[in-house]
């Protein structure tokens, strides 16, 4: 018997632990599950405003605009690379053979549009149910902040690939599905969908941004966007015309693949696109340009020098809206990026600006290309220019932007000292063109003060908090100008006022026509890439509407954009361009003990020989730079290549040509090929 | 020096106690001789056989009491003057029960000694119980108290590493205090994708933490390595079971036990760094090579050298230029000559241990009480680091009637770290790659300078300090009902209390006239704390039965696992007052008096398992055993209809040495046991809690986009998951075989396994990249593991009263991926086939000594040469070997079928560990050595530690003793000319620095990992003074290291370290002293 009460006790409290069947079932506790958000307004603009940066696995912060990194020169630094600015080091690109397919990895990737794709796919029914709690209007405006963010990252890749898939919903882990969705749109096609992306943004978003900073996108930058992503394929459909970069164009890729084989242009012809974007272009750039006045320049008269002219830059707004802390009082800045010692988001700006730009300088090319006050051409008889002999001197009765934005020895970099800043440098130096350092090197010997802030409390080391710019009214203008050219041929009441209003800012001569008159493109080409389109030079009305955004977009990172647009780089197919840097072997070499300025011995020569160029050549200093002889150009580099492992995944049987995706003209699908043609 | 003083004054106090205690002694000892002149001498002869009257030779005898003895001769005869009627005299001999006899009056003796059946009956903790060791069937590796007796360890898992074949104890991230080693069993279990494979850790029952225990308490580690021996755990036990059985008390005396030891760390392989003079010579070859010009100009050679020679005092900065109140940038301008690994780690550091422990009981209630102290300090020079770990257990056992007894286990853990903010994991990296010997530790004036420099942070930017409590709370009633049945019925409850502070202080740099200002301005007050509540019941019976010769014991139990945690951390910014550090005394403003929003976060999480098992063992005649296991276990981290698996085991033995035609054999070898087993496992230690919900990633004031000045709020896509997600199966095949011979003189064993981990969670395949988000883990690999383990031991005491052991035991393994989706046979991930650890790298053919060399190789290469790998080859660049003919180097498409021009090269796995322990006494003197090491394993160690300069620049290179040894071809060279060097010319440039035949490591080594001798003082003294016993010891750790690795790196800790650069907190050789004293 009493074996029996054991066994019953010992079954009943085991029963008692098993019985209960939900003790498995532990959901988790502390997660939010997706039915349970994204239907409150603050819900859709915490998710909207993590599209713009966010942490990546790493915990690195990623920025989705170009902004101001933590070691980086920021935005001012993007344009390294293109004729305006170069770094100590050549790059690649210009080294035709060393640009190489990847085996894997790059830009083919579709994580934040996936991103975007998730919000959309989930808030649009919902918010077409009326079932999103709060403001309507706050409402529409993070959804229309969703679509922006989509167009921004679509027009990332068209200017990287062209052709590239629309994929507009989250996709499932299917192997066929994906590879499906491979499949490449004609760029047009993918231009087209990002216009439509920001025409909804355009209709659904408040004028001005909703956080009253411009921290936040608004219908503004949406038209901006729009502006420039129309602009930048009517420039490119009308300048690769015929070419295997345009679609049914010689040699297109495209034209392998079964579902691009018999593409139509949706408004029928190559040119009757051309005009739909140029359209396109000009109704949007002409809405933020009429609504957004230029910021003013105070300083128009190259009146101040030395301190003064640090002290009135200080508070000129047209300087101290690239380094201000707060810029959301400048009119002209639509949506900037802030940055807070306290949050960590800081960066090293403002030290690079009181020094050597780390190490990206501006080219003689970029120099050059500004006009004299007069509104001349440096090179016209009667201009004035007193020759580059020194920087103070080039800067004479110059456009007014070189005379603020160019930096020269002596010049007061700090006015507000701070112990906080144990690195800022409070007076100009002499550009320290030997250091082996490519982070402060001055690569060139010019240098600028655009973003610079006068308050040494920035100049902690790592330690900066200015703000970036991301969007400047004034690109609308610009934009409003060259689209009206490339499509009348002339330029309209309305482009001719902003440009007047432009270059009445800059200090240069508004009578444009004049200049126009005496340029002579082929001087010009010396010095700018932009002077050509497919090898050809461009009239001399279209020349110094390109002039304009050179000077005026001057290390605002829109460079390679517009030379790529332009195709402005087909003449380096054939002739090597020599990057320069100011007048070393002028007076300017005994700014320097000579014994460092090494030269002819090989690897430690530290500057490039006199024999060369009496212009510092920063590529040119060894014979073992690949870049010795000068820059060079292949087609392909007009475009990325697409990694290898992207065409194995979608192929059977490990046969790349059944992909549905092609590689971009002049690449080979071989991992570590270099450009063809 | 420093070591050797501190050495030497604890040995002192140590030679201190011995003598008083041998005062003690021999006053004691003049005692007992009065007392035994009273009684008459006398001399004894005698002879010792065994059961079948045969002579022993060798046999020991002692006088009870003292050391002095003799043993027996080749004839097995003894003669032992000096003897008194009382005396008793102790027979003992290996393989044979010890005996007793009191010489009473007689003057010869014939001794009789038995075979040694209480070593046949040793019994073993298994899962749920216990068998006798000869009837094992599974593979089982045991570990007494000795092992870890006097190791000199921070925590129980190092005393572990090399004791028992196929346990793998690995220190790879370095021995910060409170790092703890990494455990598995049988190599690797799983590739560690989505789930891991750690074993399970069991004490007295319950899951619980090796890391936190007092070695003093462990009675007995069973390592259970086969499925078959841990399948009764069923999912949590897939890769192995860890099984720790703390001391209990025994009925009779009340014994007491302390035992202290005093130690001295001091750091080993701590990287020595170039003078400034060679680093920025090296530096600028680097950037030179590369036509980057030099980065330390021929004005800063000058003021290096100057400084170097006392020529500028103690100006180890100038004057910033541009900037004349402050000092110069520390990389710019800086002129010291600094070995920074030197300035921040000491060369000893002391610590101290503490123990005691008192046991008895009567026939009712027993019980085991222990206390112990661990006080560690800790490597850090500035700043300064330490530990402390408080152990509080109890164990007690009452029996209410002859069928219940009830126990109650309870143990208090406390462990309490204390460090600088600043040392972070990458304090380390930080050393190496920005610590250029240029830059001052000190500013001209003596205040610690950082322009940056990592020791001003260290040593007032704040600490961090940790608190962690672990409380185990376990009742036990086990009833027996009738004879051969018993139930157990344990309630198993623990608490991890965990809280962590941290205070990141504003540090204050000096400008040139002594002023302090603001370096660092952030400050903030960060606190966490989380609680985890484990709940453990475990119910189970079992019923033994003996019919004839057919043994039978079944069992059949419960037992489920529930955990539940919760956490909660603030950190808030703006301290007011730096010496309170606490949230309150915060303002939540910046530096600048902006409002910053506090980062909170706090969350609860669970999990559940439950399991149903049930065992048989039947044996007959301890001559044919057979065992069965199966487990039907579910768990809460996947749905419904996934949760649930049967898991079945079987094992089966057969003693030889049992059988009749054995018998002439049996007095050579008493043992001779084949085993083999099979059981499948399954593992669902998912990383995930929660695989199979999707969840929305939702944080609060964290946006990197800042919206009016303040950190917004964020959410993103949820990432995918696969809903189907389930069991991975663990299979086992294991065979072996167990010896003991010669009267258990000599011991085997021998385990050979392979074992299938087939449904792992594996690295999700690849997809097209349009997926735009990870591809989730699924159960989509298999893999198989094979290896064996042997251990072997010789034990003998000689002629002479020594007594000797020698052990040597040794594993190995090899995994292999037999099935994986990697359709494209991508390189960079898993491939069916491939052995884990493979390492693929390019042929080196060497240096080019001259650019003709280099332009001869390149022309046979017609397509292009070593383009692929960087550009502008000249002499001191490596030359690589176009192994597919293919007039290129490249690595092709990187696919198994394009390789292009690597193969491979090595592997990295660890292979043929091992360990040999050697032990001799005699006379109480006793000695123990105990050496450990791995025969065999490649490593390439890519990082810039190894190479110097490397690819990522300045800011990620540094420059060792060993990067000297680089090329340098001018005659002209301030450094010399170096032709036939080790590295190839510095550049910061990856082109040389691929992986690669020339430069891959050796990683095989040998260690001593523990020297120790001790003395016991003779009992006749110590009885004396009511103490049973003394010893005192002196033991070494990690002395000394054979290995042909680059001398950078530690081959424990070469994969360590942030990014697995092998650059780590240093491990210690531990020099230690302390005494161990029953009463």
């Amino acid at each position: 018997m009493k074996t029996y009460k054991f066994i019953f006790i010992f079954v009943a409290v085991i029963g008692l632990f098993s019985s209960c069947q939900d003790f498995l079932d532990r959901p988790p506790l502390s997660q939010i599950t997706p039915d349970q958000y994204l239907n409150q307004e603050s819900q859709l603009a915490s998710y909207a405003i993590n599209l713009y940066a966010y942490k990546d696995g790493n915990g690195n912060i990623v920025s989705v605009f170009p902004t101001h990194g933590a070691w980086s020169f920021g935005t001012f630094g993007i344009d390294v690379n293109t004729d305006n600015m170069a770094s100590k080091d050549y790059n690649n690109m210009y080294v035709p053979g060393q640009l190489k397919v990847a085996q894997s990895g790059g830009d083919w990737e579709f994580s934040n549009i996936r991103q975007c794709n998730y919000f959309l796919e989930k808030v649009i029914p919902l918010w077409k149910a009326g079932k999103i709690g709060g403001d309507a209007g706050n409402i529409n405006n993070y959804i229309g902040e969703v679509y922006t963010m989509r167009a921004w990252n679509y027009f990332t890749k068209l200017q990287k690939f062209g052709d590239f898939p629309i994929i507009k919903m989250t996709l499932t882990d299917n192997m066929d599905v994906l590879t499906n969705a491979s499949k490449r749109a004609p760029c047009n096609e993918v231009a087209r969908f990002i216009i439509a992306d920001l025409d909804s943004a355009i209709s659904l978003m408040k004028t001005t941004s909703i956080d009253g900073k411009n921290n936040r996108l608004s219908k503004n930058t949406a038209l901006l966007l729009k502006s420039r992503v129309a602009l930048y394929e009517a420039s490119w459909l009308k300048n690769f015309k015929g070419t295997a970069f345009v679609p049914n164009g010689t040699d297109w890729p495209g034209k392998s693949k079964d579902y691009n084989a018999n593409y139509l242009f949706p408004s029928g012809s190559i040119d009757a696109e051309i005009t739909y974007f140029l359209t396109q272009s000009i109704d949007a750039s002409a809405q933020v340009a009429d609504a957004i006045p230029l910021v003013t320049n105070t300083m128009t008269a190259e009146q101040q020098t030395g301190l003064a002219f640090s002290q009135a830059s200080d508070v000129n707004p047209y300087c101290s809206m690239f380094g201000s802390v707060d810029m959301s009082g400048f009119s002209e800045v639509l949506l900037w990026r802030q940055y807070s010692k306290g949050s960590g988001l800081t960066h090293n700006v403002p030290n690079y600006e009181e020094s050597g730009n780390d190490g990206i300088g501006l080219t003689r090319g970029m120099v050059d290309g500004f006009l004299m006050a007069n509104g001349l051409p440096i090179y016209a008889p009667e201009s004035g220019y007193m020759g580059d002999d020194s920087i103070a001197q080039l800067k004479i009765n110059r456009d007014g932007r070189l005379w603020l934005f160019l930096k020269q020895p002596g010049q007061i970099n700090v006015l507000y000292p701070s112990n906080i800043g144990d690195h800022a440098t409070p007076v100009e130096l002499i550009p320290d063109i030997t250091n082996g350092s490519a982070e402060t090197v001055y690569s060139t010997g010019y240098t600028i003060r655009k973003g610079l802030n006068y308050n040494q409390n920035q100049c902690a080391n790592g330690g900066g908090y200015t703000g970036a710019i991301v969007f400047r009214a004034v690109e609308a203008y610009l934009n409003y100008i060259e689209a009206y050219y490339l499509l009348n041929g002339n330029l309209d009441s309305k482009a001719q006022s902003y440009w007047t209003l432009i270059r009445q800012r800059a200090g240069v001569d508004a009578d444009f026509n004049k200049t126009i008159a005496a340029t002579d493109v082929s001087q010009e080409a010396k010095n700018d890439w932009g002077a050509y389109s497919g090898g050809q030079l461009v009239d001399q009305t279209l020349y110094n509407i390109r002039r304009e955004r050179r000077c005026e977009l001057m290390a605002e990172g829109l460079r390679y954009m517009d030379l790529q647009r332009w195709r402005a780089m087909d003449q380096m197919i054939t002739t090597h361009y020599h990057i320069e840097g100011f007048k070393l072997w002028g007076p300017i070499k005994n700014w320097y003990d000579i014994s460092i300025l090494k030269f002819g011995i090989g690897d430690a020569s530290t500057v490039s020989d006199p024999s060369l160029s009496t212009y510092l050549r920063p590529y040119e200093r060894t014979t073992t730079s690949l870049a010795y002889n000068g820059y060079k150009w292949a087609m392909a580099h007009y475009l990325q290549p697409i990694a290898t492992s992207n065409f194995l995944i979608t192929s059977k049987n490990n046969d790349v040509t059944t992909s549905p995706i092609y590689q971009n003209p002049g690449w080979l699908v071989t991992a570590n090929s270099g450009a063809q043609n | 020096m420093k070591i050797k003083n501190k050495f030497l004054f604890i040995l002192t106090i140590s030679i201190l106690i011995m003598p008083s205690l041998w005062a003690i002694g021999k006053s004691s000892a003049i005692d007992s001789l009065t007392s035994q002149q009273q009684q008459t001498e006398g001399t004894i002869k005698g002879k010792v056989t065994d059961k079948s009257g045969e002579t022993l030779i060798g046999v020991s005898i002692k006088i009870k009491g003292t050391n002095s003895g003799t043993i027996t001769d080749v004839n097995g005869s003894f003669t032992l003057s000096k003897v008194t009627p009382s005396t008793i005299l102790i027979f003992s001999y290996i393989g044979m029960n010890s005996i007793e006899v009191k010489v009473e009056n007689q003057t010869s003796l014939i001794v009789k000694l038995e075979d040694n059946s209480v070593k046949m009956d040793e019994v073993v903790v298994v899962g749920f119980g216990t068998q006798k060791k000869v009837n094992l069937t599974g593979a089982v590796g045991t570990v007494d108290s000795k092992m870890l007796q006097d190791r000199p360890v921070q925590n129980v898992a190092q005393a572990l590493q090399g004791v028992v074949p196929g346990l793998n104890i690995s220190q790879s991230s370095g021995g910060n205090l409170g790092n703890n080693p990494s455990i598995n069993i049988r190599g690797i279990g799983t590739i560690g994708a989505g789930s891991n494979g750690s074993p399970l850790i069991l004490i007295d029952g319950t899951e619980g933490d090796i890391n936190s225990l007092n070695p003093q308490d462990i009675d007995n580690i069973s390592v259970l390595k086969d499925a078959s021996a841990s399948s009764i755990y069923g999912s949590r036990a897939a890769f192995g079971v860890i099984l720790i059985t703390t001391k209990k008390g025994k009925a009779g005396k009340t014994t007491v036990n302390y035992s202290n030891s005093f130690r001295l760390s001091s750091p080993i392989n701590l990287p020595q760094m170039m003078n400034s003079y060679d680093f920025a010579r090296f530096f600028n070859a680097a950037n030179e090579n590369g036509g980057g010009g030099a980065i330390f100009s021929d004005a800063r050679i000058q003021s290096i050298q100057d400084y170097q020679n006392g020529k500028l005092g103690n100006k180890t900065i100038p004057v910033s230029a541009n900037n004349p109140q402050y000092w110069g940038d520390g990389y710019a301008t800086g002129n010291d000559n600094i070995d920074w690994y030197k300035a921040i780690y000491k060369s000893s550091a002391p610590s101290m241990d503490n123990a005691i422990s008192v046991s008895g009981g009567n026939e009712n209630v027993t019980y085991y009480l222990s206390g112990d102290y661990l006080n560690q300090v800790g490597l850090m020079k500035i700043g300064g680091d330490n530990s402390q770990r408080y152990n509080l257990t109890g164990n007690i056992s009452i029996k209410l009637s002859p069928a219940v007894t009830i126990a109650y286990n309870s143990k208090f853990i406390r462990q309490d770290f204390d460090r600088p903010s600043a040392e972070t994991n990458g304090l380390n990296q930080d050393l190496a790659r920005q610590g250029w010997p240029t830059l001052p530790l000190y500013d001209p004036n003596g205040y610690l300078y950082s322009s940056p420099s990592p020791a001003l942070a260290l040593q007032n930017g704040g600490r961090t300090k940790t608190q962690n409590d672990a409380t185990y709370q376990q009742v036990q009633l086990i009833v027996n009902p009738l004879k051969g049945w018993t139930i157990h019925a344990d309630l198993n409850y623990r608490v991890y209390d965990n809280f962590n502070h941290w205070d990141d202080q504003q540090t204050y740099n000096h400008d040139v006239n002594g002023n302090a200002y603001l370096f660092n301005s952030y400050s903030d007050v960060h606190e966490d704390a989380y609680k985890e509540n484990y709940f453990n019941p475990n119910i189970y019976t079992d019923f033994t039965k003996k019919i004839n010769d057919h043994n039978f014991k079944v069992l059949v139990g419960y037992q489920s696992e529930l955990d539940y945690t919760r956490s909660v951390a603030v950190t808030r910014q703006g301290i007011i007052v730096p010496s309170l550090p606490v949230l309150n005394q915060t303002t939540g403003t910046d530096a600048s008096n902006i409002a910053q929003s506090p980062t909170v976060s706090g969350d609860y999480q669970q999990w559940s398992t439950t399991g149903v098992f049930g065992r048989i063992n039947y044996n007959y005649a301890e001559k044919y055993l057979l065992e069965a296991n199966i487990r039907y276990d579910g768990t809460s981290r996947y749905q419904q209809d996934q949760r649930w698996t049967v898991l079945p085991s079987f094992s089966a033995g057969w003693n030889v040495a049992n059988e009749l035609f054995w018998e002439s054999l049996q007095k050579y070898v008493s043992v001779l046991k084949l085993r083999v087993s099979y059981g499948e496992l399954g593992n669902q230690n998912t990383s995930n809690w929660y695989p199979t919900y999707l969840t929305m990633p939702v944080g609060t004031s964290n946006g990197s986009w800042l919206v009016n000045g303040l950190q917004p709020n964020t959410a993103s896509a949820p990432g995918l998951i696969t809903s189907t997600l389930g069991w991975e199966k663990v299979s086992t095949w294991n065979g072996g075989v167990d010896v003991s011979a010669f009267n258990s003189r000599l011991t085997l064993s021998y385990d050979n396994y392979v074992r299938f981990t087939d449904n792992m969670t594996g690295p999700a395949p690849e997809l097209p990249t349009t997926l735009g988000t990870s591809v989730p883990a699924a159960n989509n690999t298999n893999m198989k593991t094979a290896g064996f383990e042997l251990n072997l031991a010789w034990k003998d005491r000689l002629s002479n009263g020594l007594g000797y052991s020698i052990g040597f035991l040794m594993a190995d393994s090899k995994s292999f991926i037999t099935n994986y989706p990697n359709p494209t046979g991508n390189l960079s991930t898993y491939k069916s086939g491939q052995q884990i650890g493979e390492i693929w790298g390019y042929q080196t053919i060497g240096i080019a000594q001259t650019n003709d060399q280099m332009d001869a190789h390149l022309a046979a290469l017609a397509n292009g040469g070593q383009n692929s790998l960087g550009t502008n080859w000249q002499a001191g660049d490596i030359m690589y070997a176009d192994l597919n003919k293919d007039g290129k180097i490249d690595g092709g498409a990187g696919t198994l079928s394009d390789h292009g021009d690597l193969k491979i090269i090595g592997n990295n796995s660890p292979r043929y560990t091992f360990g040999i322990n050697l032990g001799a006494d005699w006379k109480g003197f006793d000695f123990k050595a105990f050496f450990q090491g791995t025969m065999k394993r490649d490593y390439f160690q890519g990082s810039y530690y190894f190479w110097g300069a490397s690819s990522s620049g300045e800011w990620w290179s540094t420059g060792l003793q060993q990067h000297l040894d680089y090329f340098r071809n001018d005659p002209n060279d301030p450094m010399g000319l170096n032709l036939n060097s080790y590295y190839p010319r510095p550049l910061f440039n990856g082109k040389n620095q691929q992986t690669q035949t020339a430069y891959l490591q050796d990683a095989s080594y040998i260690r001593l990992k523990n020297l120790q001798f001790g003395y016991t003082v003779p009992q006749t003294l110590t009885k004396k003074i009511a103490i049973d016993k003394i010893r005192i010891f002196v033991s070494g750790d990690n002395l000394w290291t054979l290995t042909k690795l680059a001398k950078m790196f530690d081959p424990e800790t070469v994969d360590g370290g942030a990014s697995n650069n092998g650059n780590v907190y240093p491990l210690s050789t531990v020099y230690a002293c302390g005494l161990s004293i029953n009463f």
